[in-house]
């Protein structure tokens, strides 16, 4: 076991290596941050200042080195734009968008995983026909498309709620459900693939054969084999949750993690957008191990041969 | 006992709140623009850009000579009432007596020479003389957070004013600007951005420089209760304020990225305002009776720019060709709906003595844009145009529309997409063709060509363009003192860089709109700034 999590801490922290630098390269050579954030207009003589004074006209290996040097002291830089340090923009945003995907994914796992056991356990019926012809619009319709088609309907025409912003929990509705919708319909078909392979398998006919009753077949048998690509959705969800609504919150003007990272995208805001990849990077490794481990918990075959749990994961 | 106490003393802890609701009953209005602020400061000195005049004026920012907001934008009196020349380098003005700041204090000279000092403005920078960039020292602040000036700061101060020496408080009412040379445009650059006044202790008081830009402290008829940089503004009335008590409790912007969120918003009333309003959505807005949508054109040209280093392009031939095949009339009435206009080269009349009537862009002349080809021997060799993804209105329509135009003449110039303006501006052989847009930030040419495109303008800095002649005019336009000379120079230096040996060719105006309730009386300026002083606003 210790074996196995050491080498998954190993690889954890090459990959966020790998993201940090990545982020780094592609940031540096898409542009000058120091003419980006000044804008067009900008004095050169206020660009040279700016580049000065920040590090830019360091060469990029020696901006590299320096930078991975403060991480590795616990300093994540500062946001160039306006001087503060990125973790504490970062930090400011993480609780509004947690306030939208966390209700969101109670809403994808909630409402999600029964469609989709429904529709496997009424397979080919009017029920099953129904749920996944809306999870196939869920899962099509583009979050921006719904996010505006809600918008239209319940904040423009009927007047019930409020089209955007942050003011009271009425302003997360919306951005909630269309968050929301997507997710659900995603594991929805994967709940139903898993359960449907799952179902068709030997062991559920002969427990059904020895006279076991069909819902402690489902719930005993079937259930607990079709979980893991189901945990392994579900994991993905859990680590997107940190940045996973950049579309969302530009919609809705939630001013949360993603909204933040669009902006400091656009103006190369290196300290903010390597903070909020860090993060997101650290959120989805960690995601995933809690994943391994739960496939060990969820299948008690795999909790002596970690290699090959991983391997499926 | 305790809870009949708590009762009776209830209605008490309610009653002052009570009351003061009832004693101010002006609206309180939320707006949703595109942007707050690009920097995240409320510091006219850092923000210094469209959406940044949107909040400031007038609502926060005013300085010593103000602006005609609802008219042609020319200078009024603001924080001084009277003003003269006592050479040609030095000006005295004369301030408005019981002018409030937000925190209580009374305007004096102190607060102006202030305003004017390095340490707020100009750091370790030097009054310059003409024709040079102006060199970062040595001293540089540091950009740790504090009380030092971001290094931005004083460029764009001296930017702003390159030859100014210091400011004297002659007395507590009267100060004198004295310059390091002649220059008849120091009453312009009292009124442009940039050349606002500060609370002096409040500067002082501020814990640093960064908290000091998020909350300044002005004398404008809105102060700032929270800024939340991305998010929102919140600003509530001065009441003490000199032009008489602002007619709007509060104002909100809230920061809306999403065109069609804006809308939305509007129409299910969640904002008074939406600005940033393109204007191909004006006629689905104003189809509910309910909404209207108000602006125009704004002082701000946009542009074509080249580089003249491009192999293609060094023949000024080639360069003339594109400014003769572009029917710009054709791009106003259907990208536009003739909401804007093509204009008479850069300047606007607001430049008055010094505004060439009898000007014009180059006329769309196709066949001599083919015979200009012919002339320079161009084969069709491709043509960068390198192109933001509608970073101006309209932009990537229009690009597209002027590409066709091109090569309907034989002008085989080719868009690369680009994502910011450090690509756009990288000098690679592939840079020739990009878009601009030029403001005028007080009325005269020294504002805007001699800024832009002169020795020390942008497209000099980064290498496109240079022109002995005109380098030679621009110092003439900004030191002269001779109106009639000054005049004939910046003709001159438009048929160069118009005509001649195109440095750029304008296409349109730019204008802006922003929708709003029919009931709101309220007028929009011809600017991105929003007047809501008293006499703007009823309902």
């Amino acid at each position: 076991m210790i074996r196995f999590l050491g080498s998954r801490l190993l690889r954890a922290a090459i990959t966020i290596v790998m993201v940090v630098t990545f982020a780094f390269v592609v940031l540096r050579l898409s542009g000058d941050p120091a003419q980006i954030i000044m804008g067009a207009d900008a004095p050169p003589e206020a660009v040279e200042a700016f580049r000065a004074a920040w590090g830019l006209d360091q060469p990029v290996w020696v901006q590299y080195f320096n930078y991975f040097g403060a991480i590795l002291q616990g300093d994540l830089g500062r946001s160039m734009r306006d001087g503060r340090d990125a973790i504490v923009l970062v930090a400011e945003r993480i609780p509004a968008t947690l306030a939208l995907t966390l209700p969101a994914l109670a809403i994808k796992i909630g409402l999600g995983i029964p469609a989709g056991i429904t529709a496997a356990l009424h397979r080919n019926s009017f029920i099953d026909r129904a749920v996944m012809m809306l999870a196939v619009a869920g899962f099509t319709i583009p979050s921006f498309v719904l996010g505006l088609l809600l918008v239209l309907v319940f904040a423009v025409q009927l007047g019930w709620l409020p089209s955007g912003g942050q003011d009271s929990w009425r302003h997360a509705i919306l951005p909630i459900i269309t968050l929301g919708v997507g997710g659900a319909a995603v594991l929805a078909r994967f709940t139903r693939s898993a359960m449907l392979e799952v179902l068709g398998q030997p062991y559920i006919r002969t427990a059904s054969a020895k006279g076991v009753p069909w819902r402690s077949v489902v719930w005993g048998h079937a259930l607990p084999n079709a979980a893991i690509p189901t945990v392994t959705i579900v994991g993905f969800m859990v680590g997107s949750l940190i940045a996973g609504a950049v579309v969302v919150e530009s919609v809705f003007s939630w001013p949360g993690v993603g909204r933040l990272l669009v902006v400091a995208v656009g103006n190369r805001d290196l300290a903010v957008v390597q903070c909020i990849l860090l993060l997101v990077a650290m959120t989805m490794v960690t995601s995933n191990l809690i994943v391994d481990l739960l496939y060990g918990v969820l299948d008690p075959r795999l909790r002596n041969q970690p290699r090959r749990a991983a391997g499926t994961a | 006992m305790i809870q009949r106490r708590l009762l009776l003393a209830t209605p008490a802890l309610a009653l002052p709140r009570l009351a003061i609701a009832q004693a101010d009953q002006r609206p309180a209005i939320t707006i949703a623009v595109q942007k707050i602020s690009n920097s995240n400061t409320l510091e006219v000195l850092r923000e210094q850009s469209n959406v940044g005049e949107r909040i400031f004026f007038s609502s926060i920012w005013e300085g010593l000579i103000g602006r005609d907001w609802l008219a042609d934008l020319g200078p009024v009196p603001g924080l001084a009432t009277e003003w003269r020349r006592i050479s040609d380098s030095v000006i005295e003005l004369k301030l408005r007596p019981d002018v409030r700041f937000h925190n209580g204090d009374t305007l004096t000279a102190e607060d102006v020479v202030f305003s004017f000092s390095r340490e707020r403005m100009f750091g370790d920078t030097l009054a310059t003389a003409h024709g040079r960039t102006i060199a970062v020292g040595e001293g540089m602040p540091s950009p740790r957070p504090g009380k030092e000036l971001p290094p931005e700061v004083p460029a764009v101060a001296r930017r702003a004013w390159p030859a100014l020496e210091r400011v004297e408080a002659v007395d507590a009412m009267t100060v004198r600007f004295h310059n390091a040379t002649p220059d008849v445009t120091l009453e312009g650059r009292l009124s442009r951005f940039g050349s606002e006044i500060i609370s002096r202790r409040a500067f002082e008081a501020a814990p640093s420089w960064l908290e000091w830009a998020r909350k300044p402290v002005t004398t404008g008829p809105y102060r700032v209760v929270e800024f939340q940089a991305d998010r929102a503004l919140l600003l509530a009335a001065h009441d003490d304020y000199w032009g008489g008590r602002p007619p709007l409790r509060q104002i909100r912007f809230v920061e809306v990225p999403e065109v069609s969120s804006r809308i939305n918003g509007l129409l299910a009333g969640d904002y008074q305002f939406a600005c940033d309003i393109p204007p191909d959505q004006i006629p689905g807005i104003e189809r509910n009776a309910a909404f209207e949508v108000q602006g125009g054109t704004i002082l701000n040209h946009r542009l074509i720019c080249f580089d003249k280093t491009h192999p293609q392009l060094r023949d000024a031939r080639v360069r003339r060709a594109i400014t003769h095949a572009m029917d710009r009339n054709a791009i106003v009435e259907s990208l536009w709906a003739g909401r804007t206009e093509v204009p008479k080269g850069l300047q606007w009349p607001y430049y008055d003595q010094m505004f060439h009537a009898d000007w014009s862009v180059p006329a769309y002349d196709p066949a001599e844009a083919r015979r200009l080809l012919r002339e320079a021997g161009y084969r069709g060799e491709p043509i960068p145009y390198r192109l933001l993804n509608n970073y101006y209105t309209n932009q990537n329509a229009t690009a597209q529309v002027l590409v066709e135009m091109w090569r309907s003449v034989g002008l085989n110039i080719q868009i690369e997409m680009k994502e910011n303006w450090s690509q756009i501006l990288e000098r690679t052989p592939t840079r020739a063709v990009r878009d601009w847009s030029n403001s005028a930030p007080f009325n005269d040419p020294v504002s805007s060509l001699v800024a832009q495109h002169g020795p020390n303008g942008q497209q000099q800095q980064v290498g496109e363009y240079s022109n002995d002649e005109l380098n030679r005019l621009a110092v003439e336009l900004e030191t002269g003192t001779d109106r009639a000379r000054r005049r004939a120079a910046f003709r001159r230096m438009l048929e160069i860089a118009e005509r001649e040996d195109p440095a750029y060719t304008v296409i349109h105006q730019n204008a802006t709109f922003t929708a709003k309730r029919r009931d709101i009386r309220w007028k929009a300026s011809p600017a991105f700034a929003m007047d809501f002083r008293q006499g703007n606003w009823g309902s």
